[in-house]
């Protein structure tokens, strides 16, 4: 047999050829395939991380200013660039799938940038769906609640302070839980709390706070109403000028009320649209307080609309004092009362908001207050302490804000 | 006649394609998904078990995208999520800085959906809705 060696290596070149060539294909897709896996396995590994803990900010900063001194917000004639100015820092770390920890730290232009835990629970999501959470949390009283010192999330340049301003605390230390059912094309999200808390500038004590809201949501339209009730304990405080000599003057704190476990119950309801263009925001609440402690309504509407990263916006707010007959100046202490409790007013605001650049956007705002019948709309610093006459009737307040989040 | 109806439908249905845009993509293995669905799963709600990956802010198929599904603006989606950070209530989805990359993630993990241009779809993920 005779065999030709050299055409041998030839032949089996030839022979081998294709599946050399189909070897490499396979080679390749392969070498493609794993670095794609290798890729997708690095960006799970940094997701994780990542994943893990999440920092996040807002950041506002304020020039807020008034025709006169009334008191609106604080502004006075004088720029004021604390009042609104506020730094949130949050942190969020996921302990498992279900369960994690938020903390988030404010410090407000308002109490001269002390830093407070505004946010500080441990979140649980049951199997079922229940979301329970316990620490300090916002109370969920109002449709901003949750997110109120969070600028950039809202349209207008401040909630309205006629409906904001009626209940003097905010966060709550207890716990909540709430539970989403998921519908075709919106959502309906239940919600309770409970616990305690105390109002910072009175230093009333708030107890036995309980509530349950309910809201529904298709990202077009969102309905909600709300209820809550608490005990209020302790005494109302009001700082006033005590003129000791001609000319000299010194701040004092007066006990206006003396509030005994007095229970307050608070109603509200609201709805927004926002279709992309259109903006319309409406609200309304009822507090009432045992007591002499004013039982006040209040409401708002809001409209806008969006032109690219322009948003005009105009709101119209009210609130009324609806118990000034309990307290008639029969005495002192009563017309104390009427003077410092006794309070409605119109607020009727021009806004815009300029989504300037990425995640910063920047506020107008001129609102103009009327209608204060006999009362000082709700300013303590609208009443003369000595005279007990009421110095204005009518105020401006200018803003330019702008809000970052980052 | 005929065949110029024919050439005009073509070159009709030609235009519409190129303007088709954004498709929603899952794993090969994936099932179809609804609308209602897939809004969902991109404003963070719904089944907890999808992942979600988005292309990076400024992306002009991502604007699109949630034009069709979110029905959110950029600014608008962006107030959204920061309502939802600092409530407590969810985190923005992982971003991808292409295509290549959103579909890499999406044929990686079978739970996975994205979304892509239609005219870069290839056979390592599947779309399950075109909205």
């Amino acid at each position: 047999m005779k065999f030709n060696l050299k055409a041998l290596p030839v032949a089996i070149s030839i022979a081998m050829a294709p599946s050399i060539a189909l070897a490499d294909d396979a080679a390749d897709a392969k070498i493609a395939k794993l670095e794609q896996q290798v890729q997708a396995l690095q960006s799970q590994q940094n997701a994780s991380l990542k994943d893990k803990v999440k920092l996040n900010g807002f950041i506002s900063g304020a020039y807020i200013s008034s025709d006169n001194d009334a008191g609106y917000n604080s502004a006075d004639t004088s720029a004021n660039f604390s009042e609104d100015s506020k730094v949130g820092l949050q942190a969020t770390f996921d302990i498992s799938d279900r369960t994690q920890a938020v903390l988030q730290l404010m410090m407000r232009g308002e109490y001269d940038w002390e830093v407070e835990a505004e946010w500080a629970y441990l979140a649980h999501r049951f199997e079922n769906g229940v979301k329970l959470r316990g620490g300090k949390l916002r109370v969920p009283l109002y449709m901003y609640s949750d997110y109120l010192d969070v600028g950039y999330a809202q349209p207008f340049a401040r909630p309205p302070e006629e409906v904001y301003g009626a209940v003097p605390f905010s966060s709550y230390t207890g716990a909540g839980a709430s539970y989403d059912v998921d519908f075709d094309d919106s959502t309906l999200t239940m919600q309770m709390f409970g616990g305690e808390s105390k109002v910072k500038s009175t230093g009333t004590e708030v107890s036995n706070l309980i509530g349950a809201n309910v809201s529904w949501t298709d990202e077009t339209w969102t309905l909600r109403a709300v209820y809550g009730q608490a005990q209020l304990d302790g005494s109302v405080k009001s700082e006033v000028d005590v003129e000791l000599a001609p000319g000299v003057i010194t701040q004092a704190d007066y006990t206006v009320l003396e509030l005994n476990d007095e229970k307050g119950t608070f109603t509200g309801v609201g709805a927004s649209y926002d279709n992309g263009e259109v903006i319309a925001i409406t609200e309304w609440t009822r507090i009432e307080v045992d007591a002499a402690y004013p039982d006040s309504d209040s409401g708002y509407l809001t409209l806008g609309y969006r032109i690219k990263e322009f948003t005009p916006y105009v709101t119209v707010a009210y609130m009324k004092t609806q118990d000034n007959d309990e307290r008639l100046p029969i005495s002192v202490a009563a017309a104390t009362q009427m003077l410092a409790f006794n309070a409605e007013r119109m607020a009727y605001s021009l806004g815009l908001r300029w989504d300037a650049i990425d995640n910063v956007a920047v506020k107008f705002d001129v609102t103009y207050a009327d209608d204060f019948g006999d009362t000082s709309g709700g300013f303590l610093n609208n009443v003369d302490s000595n005279t007990g006459q009421i110095i204005y009737d009518d105020t401006l307040i200018y803003t330019v804000k702008f809000d970052a989040v980052f | 006649m005929k065949t110029l109806f024919t050439v005009l439908a073509l070159s009709l249905s030609a235009i519409v394609s190129a303007n088709a845009a954004v498709v929603v993509i899952g794993n090969t293995a994936s099932g179809d998904m609804s609308a209602s669905d897939a809004k969902k799963a991109f404003l963070g709600k719904g089944d907890s078990s999808v992942v979600v990956y988005e292309l990076e802010e400024g992306n002009a198929t991502r604007s699109a995208f949630h034009q069709a599904v979110t029905g959110k603006s950029d600014a608008q989606l962006k107030a959204f999520w920061s309502k939802q950070v600092f409530t407590g209530k969810g985190n923005p989805p992982a971003t991808v800085p292409s295509a290549a990359a959103m579909k890499s993630a999406v044929a990686s993990n079978p739970n996975a959906i994205g979304y892509i241009d239609e005219a870069d779809v290839d056979a390592t993920v599947k779309v399950i809705l075109k909205p």
